[in-house]
């Protein structure tokens, strides 16, 4: 997986040696490939849960590697090769130096066909054409003269000349060009008092990661309690990988900004763009004018490697699950051996697996109390247990997806997925089921006046108006088609200032809203009938 | 057909380039935001009389109309900014009228024949004229090579530069280029390691500057300005506004430092010659401060008199002094600081970063680095009762919860008090830092919850 990093490697020390003659001011030194590793991964800002995307890993990382340097004497230029593609140049950070660190520096000009005429212009290069039929080969010396708008022209003792332009065979033999490397490299100017090898350590921040818990709860045959198991599954989508690292992973919702990439030139072909190639036999072509090109649309767009789909790989042992430690304010989840964290891959650890946790179901829902005929709508089914030691949890759950587990006829089936957000220890857990299409409730007002108003003043302009209106009665009907009896939560959602003053049913609270807590029995329907008093204000206006 | 081909005499730009290559000294000076002034001493060859100069390593995003030529005993008739570029294409279209050598190379032996041709034309394709007969260029698609004589004079590899001078006397002398260029910036760029075991936080601060110019600044020297001169063509109104940040100034400083200012902003310069290659991005540290006391606590926002479906982590916050005693004892550009901390094996890790602004010495800032895991809090209306027309009463209950084996100090706010809003009644004393928002203090205990409730009347 380090193979890509080692040819540039090589292709950095052959640039480095030329550039060497080059520049009088430093030494230019490549850092050895890195002996140790450590990643740590961070989840996406954004996502506050559900499981990732390998189409587009949200998250990043925190890279840092201790490498070999070997400094001569005074300043020298020491390159970091392979560093991650989606490195954030501003947050590297590199110690282990005895003198200064002068400047540090990330070069986005990469080696490309375009980039070497671009490097070359003004400069001599050598021009080889053949002749397919003998195969012979024609070296002429010449100057770059211009790459401009894709085309690219030269000179030759023999005048000047553009290039492919003739229907021969052309190409160009370049002379070696110094600061184009293979991939975004960093390297920092030092100043070593004597010549010595030291262990240095970079540490950056880089893109193109990213980590959820993914949750599998199965329910026992009564449905009283389940069995939670958890991996983390983490991904790397950058061209590097991570051989056997020091990895971990970081819970918890932290602030990093997307901030702009900054910019890389990719670089391209050399484009031969030639005059007019219009032959007799073409149709006529409108006339066009070209444009000069425009001052300043040189900048080059920054673009992220693109995900490759990523190949699974699972770590499946029981016994090989991750450590959580406090780090501040958030979890760290330490994979306990080191691991090889391969480029474009997802890779999961076992984080946990609690046994016989206690659970209840409990059907639910919301309704409007302004909405005058809602028709019958699905309840909700939600799973519902504490955090707790007792429950057999009593752990951080950092946020994800869960996936629940029936059995049917001893056979395990997916009931339903859905996501999970960070939870403390001691908080409530619900795990939303969906909808359950045997459970309905309808929800509808009933024709019934109350009219209380005794003899009444007549009104004067000035007055303030209040009236104190209580509603038609409000009736909703809970069916039940299951063959167990069922607990129902009835939540209304009153405008402000409204208040519930007259039901059939004792009425509690919950988040600040009035909740009937209900037991539907087997085959039943349960109609419970709830009355709402409005106060409504106005000012009677003189007229 | 045939044209007096007209050679202009280019001896001059020719012999002036060639004198570019001389004593160089280059000064920069970057601003905040995407805009630079490039100052390019230079030596160069000045004969006596009219003479046009080029200046090559200009910024490839050079304001044209910036530009500025300073030297003895010159005087300048004209500046000109050419961008007609030299391609193929061009080449062969400025040929037009003119001879060029044709060079056909028969494909089955090799054997090259040289012939004299006049560009007739290059709409759609190129038609020649070869003695008496008219061709189209390749029509055959059998390979034929173009040479020409000569580029013509105005195209150029890149757009260039030219200033068109009469020199008093001849004699090399000392010019000095200035000009602005956007494509060059700089922004701060802060680590903070922050030790939990005695609350102290090390604070490295980088300057980090980057060039998408087009060009390379060799051995500059470089002096970056912490401000933004406004820019007269650069000023689009922009009538979206963002929601408010939290604020991270919490007490403004009211400290001088002994930096270098130019009008109301601060001076870096940086103190070795550099060079800023082009798509490059450089760091160069500018403090380093180790030991500053700092303080971790915990703060939860509640923006207006609503309920939380679920609870909601509290920010984990850091704050620190920027003054000269027990602080950082410098003013700080604006940046991004992040902090790390160590993990128990001893390696440090990132625990969130935060956006600071141009801050003066002698300030306290504040700075949310994430959510806290453990610490949340769930805020719900218990009841909203209309008291008068314009009158409410919401009564509200906060849950705090603490998951950490340690007590905690949570400031909760409310804010969204607007118009005129008191508070009726609350299970402990408020702070009233604005009209807007009322504060509270609240220890949550390890492992526990704590629960405030206030009672507000608004009126608006």
């Amino acid at each position: 997986m380090r193979a890509t990093p080692r040819v540039c490697a090589m292709l950095g020390l052959v640039i480095g040696a030329t550039s060497q003659a080059a520049s009088v001011l430093a030494a230019e030194i490549l850092a050895e490939p890195p002996s140790d590793l450590i990643v740590t991964v961070y989840r996406a800002p954004y996502r506050s849960s559900g499981s990732i995307s390998l189409n587009d890993l949200g998250g990043f990382a925190l890279v840092t590697e201790t490498r070999i340097v070997r400094l001569p004497a005074g300043t020298s230029r020491l390159r970091f090769e392979g560093v991650a593609d989606g490195i954030e140049p501003a947050s590297a950070i590199i110690t282990g130096f005895a003198g200064g660190v002068i400047e540090k520096n990330r070069d986005a000009r990469l080696l490309s066909p375009a980039a070497l005429v671009a490097a070359t212009l003004g400069k001599p290069v050598e021009l080889l054409r053949t002749i397919r039929k003998t195969g012979k080969t024609e070296r002429l010396a010449g100057t770059l003269l211009s790459d401009a708008g894709g085309g690219v022209v030269l000179k030759t003792e023999q005048g000047i000349e553009a290039l492919r332009c003739s229907g021969l065979p052309e190409t160009f033999s370049f002379e070696p060009v110094s600061g184009l490397s293979a991939r975004p490299t960093l390297s920092v100017e030092v100043r070593s008092p004597r010549a010595e090898t030291r262990q240095v350590t970079l540490s950056y921040l880089s893109r193109g990661f990213d980590w959820a818990a993914d949750y599998t709860a199965t329910l026992s045959d009564d449905g009283k309690s389940f069995d939670l198991g958890a991996w983390v599954t983490l991904a790397n989508s950058n061209g590097v990988g991570f051989p056997s690292a020091h990895t971990q992973v970081v819970a918890g919702r932290i602030n990093h900004e997307d901030g702009e990439v900054d910019p890389i030139d990719i670089g391209g072909p050399i484009l031969a763009q030639c005059w007019p190639r219009g032959s007799t036999s073409d149709m006529p072509m409108v006339l066009r004018f070209e444009r000069g090109s425009s001052i300043g649309s040189m900048k080059a767009t920054a673009r992220m490697p693109a995900a490759a789909p990523a190949m699974l790989e699972s770590v499946a042992a029981k016994a090989n699950r991750v450590t959580q430690e406090q780090l501040g304010d958030l979890k760290l989840y330490r994979v306990p051996e080191r691991t090889t964290l391969a480029s474009r891959q997802s890779k999961q650890v076992r984080l946990m697996d609690r046994f016989s946790i206690p659970v209840n179901t409990v059907y639910g829902a919301d309704v409007d109390v302004e909405e005058d005929d809602a028709g019958s709508t699905p309840a909700h089914r939600l799973l519902r247990t504490k955090n707790t030691a007792a429950n057999h949890l009593g752990l951080p759950l950092p946020s994800g997806s869960v996936a629940v587990f029936g059995a049917v006829g001893g056979q395990r089936l997916l009931e339903h997925e859905s996501d999970l957000r960070d939870t403390a220890a001691d908080e409530e857990v619900e795990i939303n089921m969906g909808e359950s299409p045997d459970v309905q409730v309808t929800a509808n007002k009933e024709k019934v006046s109350v009219d209380r108003a005794p003899d009444m003043l007549p009104l004067v302009p000035g007055v303030s108006l209040r009236s104190v209106k209580i509603g038609a009665a409000n009736r909703v009907a809970i069916s039940n088609a299951r063959a167990g009896g069922i607990e129902f939560e009835l939540r209304l959602q009153l405008e402000a200032g409204a208040r519930v003053v007259r039901a059939d049913h004792a009425l509690g609270a919950k988040n600040g809203r009035p909740i009937f807590f209900l037991h539907v029995p087997a085959n039943e329907t349960v109609t419970v009938r709830y009355q709402i008093q409005h106060t409504v204000d106005r000012i009677l206006r003189t007229p | 057909m045939r044209l007096p081909l007209l050679f202009v005499a280019c001896s001059a730009c020719l012999l002036a380039t060639s004198a570019w290559a001389a004593d160089r000294a280059l000064s920069v000076t970057i601003y905040a935001d995407n805009l630079a002034l490039v100052q390019d001493r230079r030596d160069i060859d000045v004969k006596e009389g009219r003479q046009r100069i080029e200046f090559q390593d200009v910024s490839g995003q050079i304001r044209p109309e910036t530009v500025s030529l300073a030297a003895a005993n010159i005087s300048i008739i004209e500046q000109n900014f050419d961008f007609d570029l030299l391609t193929p294409a061009k080449l062969m279209e400025k040929a037009v009228g003119q001879e060029i050598t044709i060079v056909r190379v028969n494909p089955a032996t090799g054997a090259e024949t040289r012939e004299q041709a006049q560009v007739l034309a290059t709409n759609g394709g190129v038609v020649l004229q070869i003695g008496q007969r008219i061709e189209v260029l390749r029509d055959d698609g059998l390979p034929v090579r173009v040479i020409f004589s000569k580029v013509p004079d105005n195209l150029r590899a890149r757009p260039t530069l030219s200033v068109s001078i009469i020199g008093a006397r001849a004699g090399t002398r000392r010019a000095t280029l200035s000009y602005l260029t956007p494509g060059l910036g700089w922004k701060a760029d802060y680590v903070a390691l922050y030790n939990e075991s005695d609350s102290k936080i090390d604070v490295q601060g980088w300057v980090t500057l980057t060039n998408s110019s087009g060009t390379a600044y060799d051995n500059a020297q470089t002096l970056l300005v912490a401000g933004s001169p406004s820019q007269a063509d650069g000023g689009a109104v922009n009538n979206y506004r963002p929601p408010p940040r939290r604020s991270t100034l919490q007490v403004p400083g009211t400290e001088s430092g002994n930096r270098e200012r130019l009008g109301d902003y601060y001076l870096y310069p940086l103190a070795e010659r550099t060079t800023i290659a082009n798509l490059q991005t450089k760091q160069v540290s500018f403090l380093d401060v180790h030991g500053v006391p700092a303080q971790h606590g915990y703060e939860f926002r509640n923006r207006w008199l609503g309920t939380a479906e679920t609870p909601v982590s509290a920010k984990s916050i850091y704050s620190f002094s920027t003054s000269a005693h027990a602080g950082l004892g410098d003013q700080l550009p604006a940046g991004i600081l992040r902090f790390y901390m160590r993990d128990k094996r001893g390696d440090p890790q990132f625990i969130g970063e935060s956006r600071i602004d141009h801050t003066p010495m002698g300030s306290t800032l504040s700075l949310a680095t994430g959510d806290a895991f453990d610490v949340k809090v769930h805020a719900v209306v218990e009841k909203r009762t209309r008291i008068a027309t314009f009158d409410w009463q919401t009564d509200m209950r906060y849950e705090l919860t603490n998951a950490l084996p340690r007590s905690v100090v949570v400031k909760l706010r409310q804010e969204g008090l607007w118009g005129d809003s008191s508070i009726k009644a609350e299970s402990q004393k408020s702070t009233r830092s604005s009209a807007e928002a009322a504060e509270w203090a609240v220890t949550v205990p390890a492992n526990g919850k704590a629960t405030l409730t206030a009672s507000f009347e608004t009126r608006y």
